[in-house]
């Protein structure tokens, strides 16, 4: 049954509870359970471990651990900020790339250092055995392969919301599991259709199996569901296809590590491979178009990614344009070449003969058919922001289940996830990023506030504080933090994160304290071109602005005191940017003050806002209902809320916050109202019927 | 609207404990990095006293500049102080000044309060000397409490009905921006809202998807086009904000008519005090004479001029080419008429006013109200059939007046504060003048945006791109308009985007 364990196995023992599973007695009891081994659970199972829960990892099929199940790489733009703050986090999508690329390039390189976008073509195969590694090498994490059929549930904890707790799972065997928080990261798999041509099966990714039995319980428990579409390209033999005719795309000398431990990636920069660029034309959208009526999935009416599109979908909407084809490796060795924004539905032989009328392709070799994938997806607006579900308690969500779509927002939510369900089960606050504080904060609020109707992805364009959230400063806006607050840290890292920022203040005071003239300063470096009429005399942080001007520049003209920030390459880098961004950051400073203290000021969990006693239009209360805020920041989000219902929201919480401590110390103390006791009986109804 | 507007939302519920503890040490920075606010804080309209309340870290600074003396006023007294514009030194008024050092202040900060005359023409006049400071700007609604609330200034019982206040607040500033949205200037800044929003959204376009996706350079050209334009057009708006002014000075309304109509009695009468001098010789009047009045809570500088007459004396010629002059300057103008010189017929009627409007044109752009004077000396009948004979044809609104008796001058009055309200909107609807000087102050900070924009984009896209996010969000301010979803709609809809 144990596919995986940890080397310094600590207890419980797992073969005790292995003995007793089939006769249904009480097994020993996890800390942490997550189900699913995708980004989201390796990243939740990993980050629950770190912070000191005994962590089981429950999967299907423990071969898929790590698997990359769509595109072959990491990163990319808003994407890369959000692989920076789950390395912050000591996460470790980022390491794992740096120990998996073929090909790390640095987008937007000349477009500001707020959105640089780290990524790089991954190695599927390297990807999968690092993160294996690395799973089965994290002290109190067990991996364990089975299904899970059921939720095993008990009684609420009454001072928290939710009609009933999470205990453990029931697995495909009828064995119990217990634990004291559950992490569901099932991606797809929920009642999972795969669709090619007119053909349609069950199933997560192609060859899997869906979770039918799960999904059906979150709907008896009452849980919101919607439906999403997502696709995948068909993929092709390297040695068929033309690549002399190609254009080619080199990657980055040297190569930019993802994550702050690393000093370089593993591969010699002069190894990594390239990528290859092609195009779609009128051929392609000729056949597209005449054969509509075999593709169930571009005419469905189900809602796909805008961003993501399919070849179809975009030859629909835009049908004068001649469409980028990307030619990506999947790995060193791999005959496999993947062609992002090829993801197509038709049927298999048209699919083949769509890809025969694109230059360099016309005798490639299709070795799987693309195909489309519908899914269900829970409302995330259903969960706190520590992704903790508001209906079933110690329950949380984390990953495409939340309707999202890609590799680095699974992993960012898998992180939030592992660190609250570990926190819950030791009874501390949870650990919230705001979205004054990273990507992860605006991801996480966006969906639990707003909700998402299309696969959620990662923009820079989503975040109002970009100036300040970038992926150079990722550390020093979280590290400290989930070292102090959730214990997710290693102490290496909190220390090497400590010295940068003392590094980091003490530099720009000496560059902020170092002043002379305009005159002076254009004596001292005269490749920049530093106006000499100014008046007042300018720091050195202002000629750092200037964009020809480096650390060396300024080290080489004031050895004394600026010679040991520009020996330290990191930091002189770093310091560039910081003078680049200083004077935006301050003035954003007063507004991110402003949205934290709102957030700041919390709102009962358990507010039930169709009957309370508030002077609210029936509008309002149906907004604040579906979307649960849990601060008065979230409520000033929600789109249609008006000041006046906000105060009126305040007016009645205050007046009525002592009335309702009253009533749940009253709980504590053992009487259920009536009402409480029907609840009660659902949820056991529900899960007996579930378990039978 | 609101969630833009209202984003600094208000706050009631003091932080939990221990929220209040990780708040003092991790999230609140130097408490001076706040803005200083600034509102009236007295209701709008015409009132006896005005008080504009600031509050803030640079209410200190403001009160010095406002009040030109280095000397703060001592602490919770009130003082007499002449108070000037700082960028003019022009005396705006003199008023009662008090100075609350934080934290014994309403809010917990800083705070100063100006109490001065309350015509809309003196407030706007601060209101506006105090949006040109630095670190000051017009507080959104409630936010004075929001502050007191976060401070931990404010009771339960205080709290009390603050949502119905604030909700009658914003109801009347709804309407009011409904009603000016309405207009041409709504449609304007909806165009220019519209095509910025467009102008960032390609912009953000080209930093999320550039690499990756056939997106060109090209439009970011476009971009930098559209911004350009936009900076002219505003920057043409803002030099022409002759509404504002018409406030600040006074609506000019100059009386006209024939000689001996009684014009220069009717000067004295509005002004209460014998102004101009006043014979039964035709001619008495031979320069411009001006009076300083308020009709209905509006600053009105009132002429009285020549008579309009051909005549030989040159003294007089020269009096009456500057009341033609006048006339030509005049917002409004109040023709005034013997009431017994002529056949109560409407022809007749419209031939007598059309020697006193200038071209002889009676659909001359100028408002105008024509005063028949001297109803005293009307028999009794005839002034029915002069009122009827005036309700028909194309005639301008139309008071019979006795200068002599006070008859018919509450009509008058009637008369032409509707036809400065027409000209300056309601003051009891909202001020607008309050609602001018925000305007001008997020117009104005846009402008600043938009030219930083220009600074930044060959340095760093993002600084540039987030100049025209700032400048959007004080376009969005005026029109409440302010969205993210928007701009990624845009960018899905103009370009085709993704892999």
């Amino acid at each position: 049954m144990f596919l995986f364990r940890r080397r310094r196995a600590l207890p419980p023992l797992p073969l005790t509870w292995r003995r007793r599973a089939g006769g249904g007695g009480p097994g020993p009891r996890w800390d942490v359970l997550v189900i699913g081994g995708g980004h989201a659970g390796t990243e939740a199972a990993a980050a629950a471990a770190r912070s000191g829960a005994r962590t089981l990892l429950l999967t299907h099929k423990a071969d898929t651990i790590g698997q990359m199940s769509c595109n072959p790489s990491f990163g990319g733009i808003g994407k890369g900020h959000l692989v920076r703050e789950v390395d912050a986090l000591d996460g470790l999508c980022a390491r794992i790339c740096d120990q998996s690329g073929i090909h790390y390039k640095v987008l937007n390189r000349r477009k500001g250092s707020a959105v640089w976008g780290l990524r790089a073509q991954i190695d599927r195969k390297l990807y999968k055995e690092n993160m294996q590694k690395e799973i089965l090498n994290t002290p109190l994490l067990t991996v364990h392969e089975a299904s899970v059929e059921d939720l095993l549930l008990t009684e609420p904890e009454p001072e928290h919301p939710g009609k009933c707790q999470v205990s453990g799972v029931i697995l495909g065997d009828g064995s119990r599991v217990h634990a004291g928080s559950v992490i569901l990261t099932t991606g797809t798999f929920l009642r999972g259709m795969v669709l090619i041509g007119l053909e349609m099966h069950p199933a997560g990714r192609l060859g899997d199996q869906p979770s039918i039995g799960l999904a059906q319980t979150l709907e008896k428990l009452g849980f919101v569901v919607g439906r999403l579409k997502t696709g995948t390209p068909p993929r092709l033999a390297k040695d068929s296809i033309d690549f002399s005719i190609m254009e080619r795309h080199k990657a980055d000398n040297p190569p930019v590590p993802f994550s702050f431990l690393s000093e370089a990636v593993w591969i010699k920069p002069e190894d990594q491979l390239l990528c290859y660029l092609t195009h779609s034309n009128a051929k392609v959208k000729q056949i597209i178009y005449d054969n509509l009526h075999l593709n169930n999935h571009v005419q469905e009416t189900t809602r796909g990614p805008r961003y993501c599109p399919s070849l179809e979908s975009k030859v629909l909407r835009f049908p004068n344009g001649i469409h980028q084809l990307w030619l990506e490796p999947e790995g060193l060795d791999s005959n496999v070449i993947y062609p992002q924004g090829m993801s197509m539905t038709l049927p298999p032989e048209l699919q083949e003969q769509v890809i025969a009328c694109i230059r360099g392709l016309e005798k490639a070799k299709m070795v799987q058919p693309g195909y489309g994938v519908q899914y269900d997806f829970l409302d995330p607006r259903q969960l706190s922001a520590s992704l903790e579900s508001r209906l079933v308690q110690r329950l949380f969500f984390a990953g495409q289940i939340n309707g999202t779509t890609g590799y680095e927002e699974a992993a960012a939510q898998g992180v939030v996830a592992g660190i609250n369900a570990s926190l819950r089960v030791r009874g501390k606050p949870p650990f919230i990023i705001s979205r004054t504080e990273g990507y992860i904060g605006v991801l996480i609020d966006d969906l639990t506030t707003q909700g998402t109707n299309e696969p959620y992805r990662m923009f820079t364009s989503r975040v109002e504080f970009r100036m300040s959230l970038r992926p150079d400063n990722a550390d020093s806006r979280l590290t400290l933090r989930g070292f102090e607050e959730a214990g997710c840290v290693s102490q290496e890292r909190y220390e090497q994160t400590s010295r940068m920022k003392a590094a980091l203040e003490e530099g720009i005071a000496v560059l902020k304290s170092l002043q002379f003239s305009g005159t002076k300063w254009s004596k001292l470096i005269p490749e920049a071109c530093i106006a000499t009429s100014r008046s007042s005399p300018a720091s050195a942080l202002d000629i750092l602005r200037h964009s020809q001007v480096t650390m060396e520049h300024l080290a080489r003209a004031v050895p004394e005191p600026l010679r040991k920030f520009a020996e330290w390459r990191e930091l002189a880098e770093r310091l560039k940017i910081e003078a680049m961004y200083e004077w935006h950051v301050n003035i954003q400073q007063a507004e991110i003050e402003e949205v934290r203290r709102d957030e700041a000021l919390q709102l009962p969990e358990d507010l039930d806002y169709f009957t309370i006693n508030a002077s609210l239009s029936q509008e309002v209360r149906e907004k604040l209902n579906s979307s649960r805020p849990q601060t008065i920041g979230a409520v000033s989000r929600i789109p249609g809320i008006t000041p006046a219902a906000i105060i009126n929201l305040l007016r009645f919480v205050k007046t009525n916050r002592q009335r309702t401590e009253h009533i749940r110390h009253s709980r504590v103390g053992g009487s259920l109202s009536e009402g409480n006791t029907l609840e009660k009986n659902k949820w056991q109804n529900a899960s007996l019927s579930c378990a039978s | 609207m609101w969630p833009g507007t209202w984003r600094k939302v208000f706050a009631g519920l003091s932080p939990t404990p221990r929220a209040a503890l990780r708040l003092s040490k991790r999230l609140y920075g130097p408490a001076g990095r706040r803005d200083t606010i600034f509102a009236l804080s007295s209701g709008h309209g015409k009132c006896g006293v005005a008080v504009i309340r600031t509050s803030g870290p640079a209410s200190g600074a403001a009160l010095r500049s406002l009040t030109g003396q280095w000397e703060l006023p001592p602490p919770r007294a009130v003082t007499l102080r002449r108070i000037r514009d700082p960028s003019s030194a022009e005396t705006l008024d003199r008023g009662l000044v008090v100075w609350f050092p934080g934290p014994h202040s309403f809010t917990g900060e800083d705070c100063s309060e100006l109490h001065v005359h309350g015509g809309p023409a003196v407030v706007s006049g601060v209101l506006q000397a105090l949006g040109r400071l630095p670190g000051l700007r017009p507080a959104d609604s409630g936010e004075f409490t929001k502050r007191a609330f976060q401070n931990g200034k404010l009771g339960l019982t205080e709290v009390e009905g603050l949502g119905d206040l604030i909700h009658a607040e914003t109801e009347a500033q709804r309407r009011q921006a409904l009603r000016q949205m309405a207009g041409e200037l709504g449609r304007l800044y909806e165009r220019w809202s519209e095509e910025l929003t467009k102008a960032l959204a390609h912009m953000e376009a080209f930093i999320d998807f550039s690499e990756d996706d056939n997106l060109e350079e090209g439009v970011l050209v476009q971009a930098d086009a559209a911004v350009q334009t936009l900076e002219e057009e505003v920057k043409g708006h803002l030099q022409d904000g002759r509404r504002g002014e018409r406030l600040r000075g006074g609506v000019h309304v100059v009386i006209a008519g024939p000689t001996n109509a009684g014009k220069s009695s009717l000067l004295n009468l509005l002004s209460q005090r014998p102004v101009a001098i006043v014979s039964p010789v035709a001619g008495t009047t031979r320069d411009v004479v001006e009076s300083a009045v308020n009709i209905g809570g509006y600053p009105v500088l009132l002429s009285d001029t020549a008579g309009l007459r051909v005549t030989e004396d040159a003294v007089e010629q020269e009096g009456v080419s500057r009341a033609r002059e006048r006339l030509l300057q005049a917002d409004v103008v109040l023709a005034v008429l013997p009431a017994g010189d002529f056949v109560p017929e409407p022809c007749c009627i419209a031939e007598a006013l059309r020697a006193v409007l200038p071209h002889g044109d009676l659909a001359w752009r100028v408002p105008c109200v024509l005063v028949l004077n001297k109803a005293d000396l009307l028999e009794e009948g005839h002034r029915e059939i002069l009122l009827g004979a005036c309700q028909k044809g194309v005639l301008p609104p139309t008071c019979l007046l006795s200068c002599k008796s006070g008859e018919g001058i509450d009509r008058l009055l009637s008369l032409l504060r509707a036809q400065l309200e027409q000209m300056c909107g309601n003051p009891l609807a909202g001020s607008p003048s309050l609602t001018q000087a925000r305007h001008r102050l997020h117009l104005t900070s846009c402008l600043a945006s938009l030219g930083r924009y220009h600074s930044y984009k060959s340095l760093d896209l993002v600084l540039a791109a987030e100049e025209l996010r700032l400048a959007r969000r004080h376009l969005g301010k005026i029109t409440g308009r302010i969205n993210a979803e928007e701009i990624l709609d845009i960018i899905f809809r103009d370009f085709c985007v993704g892999k």
